[in-house]
């Protein structure tokens, strides 16, 4: 069948969808909810494109080519279509990409990732977050007025994390040398979107301080899959500095569920696009209907989806976490 | 602790359910299409769905786990947690919305002494819920407890509703029935659908049985169909056997022995000796006589009766008020069944098809596709296995047009859909009737049954060879599943997710056929098409829009009802010549069309020629077809955020701008409405309700902004000035408070019916609301009778 896709005529081939064939003759359209080869259905509309032959706006992920159609993937209202479907998306997307120390650190430490291996007692490991940016970490955080520890989201549960002095403590670990690159340690990179998860709620609040704190007292905000989100890379790619519609989920921050093997569940971070749902049998189904609908699986049911269902999920509320 | 005794017992109550939902697993079935029914009997059973009796479910059949999960928290009829022994379930449709609803629900919880998240009484007895809409608009704001619906029902009345179901409860188990027999001496019709019933027609049915005992009459006392006029309901046929007819508007029960004295001698001398006594004994000292209307003339009676039913022209509603819904003699002795014994017996399918497009007939659930396009696509497809389904989920607060027609005309939506069936090919056909209307099912399932003891329905109708059956599928209660891809996915036993079209289900509907899905009123008005040809349809309506379409008239107009006119017919005329003007003199302010996808068109345009172009053209839709009528004390603003709240919450969740969306334009709203609004909040909602028609996956998420956008086309003053902090109405609570002014003689009645003890008061000197006690249920302005309560806004602003 022939199509135009912006100005272009293109021969689409049988069974292929406007998205597969945008992508097969290299124009990029974004999507979320649509993964090759795995049963999907349209529902987070970022990949909006527009048939001008109708002037209907349509999901290209779910929509079959239509002899004359004229698509268009780029005009302005295409464009601002899909950055609000992005920023109505965080809207119910209550996480945080960073932790928010890392992201004000002025030295740029990844002090999470340094408090994760702190708190599993990789010291050296620990260490060489402080070497990937300190030359004398003995005298890192001389002089700085601290605003890691000001913006520490356990500020509000109890007491910030300490975090200057497990610096100095592990600065002073010297019975552990850090040898050679330090490269498997990654630095934060500010240009990306970043996703705040906001106040806590008094329950929230509650149930923090009842959980048995970890060694550093850190609560690690940041998310498993921040390098590996396609919410945070469109994010990004569209422009978004901070969601237009503010963050108003309902769901809980970092409560859990311990699927099976490494794959946890973290509803907050959902953006129900369903492909866990369609592509598991008896597994993960929704729930309700309306804003407040979600994802969810009964305990008996964990037996029956795997661990691979993480590589499916598009933001990181399934995640493999070791 | 619970000892050996206590334990074999709990162990025989759970072999006892098992055993009960083992039953009524054998009885509907273990294949996934039947996880609707099988939940809806397990509820039926068991008052919610008890953890025991789903295990079961997912041991036995092929049901999982997560397909319950999926459906059942999807459908609002399902209960995971037990409710009382009777629901209350306050209708916050439309009309009732705009008449208080929500005061009432407030009344209710604070007589039933629920607290905080309660919706269930401590005894266990009571249990309340808003629902979406009963259907019974015109008697707003309406309740229903038990199967008994209350209408009219205001905050300081309900101590007595319950009064009087308690009442009811009571003697239901007492009640019998007399037999009598005999020489009929003539006909006493009364309107018996759940909005008659509501309005005390169920106590004159028990007044004309007691005084036909009482004054040995002989009288047969015949439930008819919906008279259409709700709003002068109770009403009164009396049918003599001459023909002659007199209609009685408004009867009290205590009328009725006078109403039927006047007409009917007792069967024995003595008797009547008797009763020409009592009839003048009530003459002469029951003062009450002389106020009823009952003696008024009967042109001064029944005039307002008349106006009511001028203008109208019935085709949907042909033989209201004199047919019985559930008698095939009448309905055919009235050309029931002529239309389709000719299509069967004298034309082709396609024939059948050249008339329905030659009428011009259209869709009558909202969108207003062509008919006959639709029959004709259907019919091409090359399947065997094809489908008819009649979409009767009339889910639109504010509209029972398809609940009546299907409780009181039948036989004639069955017509109208095996012509249908006949002319697309089809030899199965879906009844898809909302959860709400339980009398509309009953009824259709009896009408079902007549038609196939009669062959009407069933293998070889009327001898022609044609097969055609019809089957009831009860909805579980989501609005989405009007939408017709929703409808089939709720059929198949799925949540009423719509799939993205095309495909359409006329190529790939029910079970992946080929499925015709027609409205219960466009079904409805095939018959007529058939009988009287095209020709004769399409000269009735306007240039583009056919025929005649049945509205349910609601909200502050005199005269509420279900109405038929002609298409074409100006909202003005409807409103002032068959709705007799805006409830209580006041002026006009704008008519709500269409339900949550529908808008709000000003009085300054209610002179237009309603039909599908001109309502569109106005930013409203013609919908299914409620009316509501806003008059000048209605407050957009918030009719705007109360269809947002609908749809926000009816929506099905799947696609980003419905699901979020509605839901960030109802913050905005609400923050508008509580006082809190900026100028730049107004622009945002239009954009995101602009991006939502624009983007949302389905045809209810594109229409969701609707009421928002048209309020903001024609009332955006009125968002300004809640902006500045007024609602002019008095409807936002947040923006008002009581106050009582230099009129107050000090009687203290107010501050008696006060349920907050908000009112601070001396015996004869001017009373004081406390602010922040003041729950404004609004009792104390109902109970002052010096008009000296008044709600004023709590900002100092001048309304321009």
């Amino acid at each position: 069948m022939r199509i135009t896709i912006n100005d272009r005529t293109v021969e689409t081939l049988q069974g292929e969808t406007l998205l597969e064939a945008c992508r097969r003759v290299g124009i990029e359209v974004p999507s979320l909810c649509y993964a090759p080869n795995a049963v999907h259905k349209p529902s987070c509309m970022v990949c909006m494109v527009q048939d001008l032959s109708t002037s209907q706006m349509i999901p290209s992920c779910s929509t079959y080519p239509v002899e004359g159609m004229r698509i268009d993937t780029e005009s302005s209202l295409v464009v601002s279509l899909r950055k609000m479907a992005l920023d109505l998306l965080l809207r119910d997307h209550r996480a945080d990409c960073e932790a928010p120390c890392v992201t004000v650190c002025p030295h740029g430490l990844n002090i999470e990732g340094m408090l994760a291996a702190y708190d599993k007692e990789d010291y050296l490991r620990a260490r060489k977050y402080l070497a990937a940016v300190f030359d004398l970490p003995s005298v890192a955080c001389e002089g700085c007025k601290a605003p890691c520890e000001k913006v520490c989201r356990r500020n509000s549960v109890d007491a910030h994390v300490e975090i200057r002095s497990i610096v100095n403590e592990l600065a002073a670990r010297e019975d552990l040398p850090v040898q050679g690159d330090p490269a498997d340690v990654q630095v934060q990179d500010k240009t990306r979107f970043s996703s705040r998860q906001g106040v806590f709620t008094e329950q929230e609040k509650i149930r923090l301080r009842a959980e048995q704190p970890l060694a550093s007292n850190c609560l690690h905000c940041a998310c498993a899959a921040r390098n590996d989100c396609r919410l945070r890379d469109l994010a990004s790619a569209a422009g978004i500095k901070t969601p237009r519609f503010g963050v108003s989920s309902a769901q809980p921050f970092k409560k859990r569920k311990h699927i099976t093997g490494d794959l946890w569940f973290e509803p907050a971070k959902c953006i129900h696009c369903g492909l866990c749902v369609y592509n598991t049998v008896d597994g993960f189904s929704f729930k309700g209907r309306g804003f407040t609908m979600q994802v969810d699986i009964p305990e008996a049911s964990y037996g029956n989806v795997s661990e691979s269902l993480a590589g499916l999920c598009p933001t990181g509320a399934l995640s493999l976490i070791r | 602790m619970c000892g050996t005794d206590c334990i074999e017992k709990e162990a025989a109550a759970l072999k006892a359910v098992l055993l009960r939902t083992d039953a009524i697993i054998d009885r509907i079935g273990t294949t996934p299409d039947v996880v609707i029914p099988l939940l809806q009997a397990l509820q039926e059973e068991f008052n919610y769905l008890r953890s025991e009796s789903l295990d079961r479910v997912y041991e036995r059949t092929e049901i999982t786990r997560a397909q319950v999960m999926s459906v059942a928290t999807f459908y609002s009829q399902f209960r995971l947690v037990p409710f009382g022994k009777h629901i209350i379930k306050v209708c916050n449709g439309t009309a009732c919305h705009v008449k208080g609803a929500d005061t009432v629900y407030d009344a209710f919880r604070r007589e039933l002494k629920m607290e905080g998240d309660d919706i269930t009484t401590a005894d266990g007895r009571f249990s309340i819920e808003k629902i979406g809409c009963l259907g019974c608009c015109a008697l707003a704001p309406a309740v229903q407890i038990g199967p008994k619906i209350y209408g009219h029902v205001q905050p300081g009345k309900v101590d007595e509703v319950l009064d009087a179901f308690n009442a009811l409860a009571a003697q239901e188990e007492e009640k019998e029935e007399e037999e009598r027999e005999g020489k009929v001496q003539g006909e006493i019709r009364l309107g018996m659908e759940n909005c008659c019933q509501a309005s005390g027609t169920a106590e004159i049915y028990e007044a004309v049985t007691a005084a036909c005992a009482e004054l040995d009459l002989n009288v047969r006392i015949k439930p008819v169909s919906c008279v259409g006029a709700c709003n002068q309901v109770p009403m009164v046929d009396v049918a003599m056997p001459d023909g002659q007819i007199i209609r009685y508007p408004n009867v009290k029960p205590e009328e009725v022995r006078e109403i039927l004295l006047n007409h009917f001698k007792a069967t024995s001398p003595l008797r009547r000796l008797r009763n020409s006594i009592f009839r003048r004994v009530d003459h002469i000292h029951t003062d009450t006589v002389w106020e009823s209307s009952l003696w008024e003339p009967d042109e001064v009676r029944t005039r307002t009766i008349n106006n009511f039913f001028a203008g109208q022209k019935r085709i949907s509603t042909e033989g209201y008020g004199h047919m019985a819904p559930l008698d095939a003699d009448e309905y055919i002795a009235n050309d029931g069944f002529k239309a389709l014994e000719k299509v069967l017996k004298e034309m082709t399918p396609g024939q059948v098809i050249d008339q329905v497009l030659a009428s011009g007939l259209r869709g009558r659930g909202g969108g207003g596709f062509p008919s006959g396009r639709k029959w004709s696509l259907v019919a091409s497809q090359p399947t065997d296995v094809k489908y008819v389904v009649c979409n009767g989920d009339e889910g639109d607060p504010g509209a029972f047009m398809d609940r009546i027609l299907l409780e009181s005309y039948p036989m004639r939506v069955i017509e109208g859909m095996i012509i249908a069936g006949y002319a697309v090919g089809a030899h199965q056909g879906v009844f898809y009737i909302r959860a709400e209307y339980p009398q509309a099912v009953i009824r259709t399932r009896k009408a079902l049954q007549m038609c196939r003891d009669r062959g009407y329905l069933g293998k070889d109708i009327l001898g022609s060879g044609f097969d055609f059956d019809i089957r009831i599928f009860e909805g579980a209660g989501a609005f989405v599943c009007g939408e017709e891809t929703a409808l089939i996915n709720s059929i198949e036993g799925k949540r009423g997710f719509p799939n993205l079209r095309p495909p359409y289900p006329a190529v790939s509907g029910l079970n992946g056929c080929p499925t015709l899905i027609n409205n219960v009123e466009s079904l409805s008005q095939v018959p007529y098409i058939i009988r009287n040809g095209a020709e004769a349809y399409a000269s009735v309506g306007t240039q583009s829009s056919k025929g005649t379409k049945v509205f349910a008239l609601v909200g502050k107009v005199n005269h509420g009802g279900l109405i038929e006119v002609p298409m074409g017919t100006t909202l003005n005329q409807i409103i002032e010549d068959i709705g007799g003007g805006v409830e209580g003199g006041e002026k006009l302010k704008a008519v709500q069309t269409g339900g949550p996808s529908g808008g709000c068109i000003p009085a300054e345009m209610c002179d237009t020629a309603v039909d599908y172009e001109a309502l569109k053209g106005m930013g409203a839709i013609m919908g299914s077809g409620g009316l509501v009528v806003l008059s000048e004390s209605s407050c957009m603003v918030d009719v705007a955020r109360y269809f947002t709240e609908f749809t926000a919450g009816e929506s099905c969740g799947k696609c980003t701008f419905c699901r979020i969306g509605l839901r960030c334009m109802l913050d905005i709203l609400d923050k508008i409405c509580t006082g809190k609004g900026k100028e730049e909040d107004i622009a945002q909602l239009e954009e995101l309700a602009q991006n939502i028609s624009k983007a949302a996956l389905c045809g209810l998420g594109k229409t969701a902004p609707n009421p928002v956008l048209s309020t903001l086309r024609y009332f955006m003053d009125e968002y300004k000035e809640h902006i500045a902090g007024i609602c002019r109405t008095g409807t936002c609570k947040d923006m008002v408070k009581y106050e009582v002014n230099e009129d107050c003689v000090g009687c203290t009645k107010c501050a008696k019916a006060c349920p907050a003890d908000a009112i601070e008061y001396t015996p004869y000197e001017k009373h004081f609301i406390q602010v922040d006690k003041c729950t404004q249920c609004g009792l104390c302005i109902g109970e002052c009778s010096y008009d000296a309560i008044h709600k004023v806004p709590l900002k100092e602003v001048a309304i321009s």
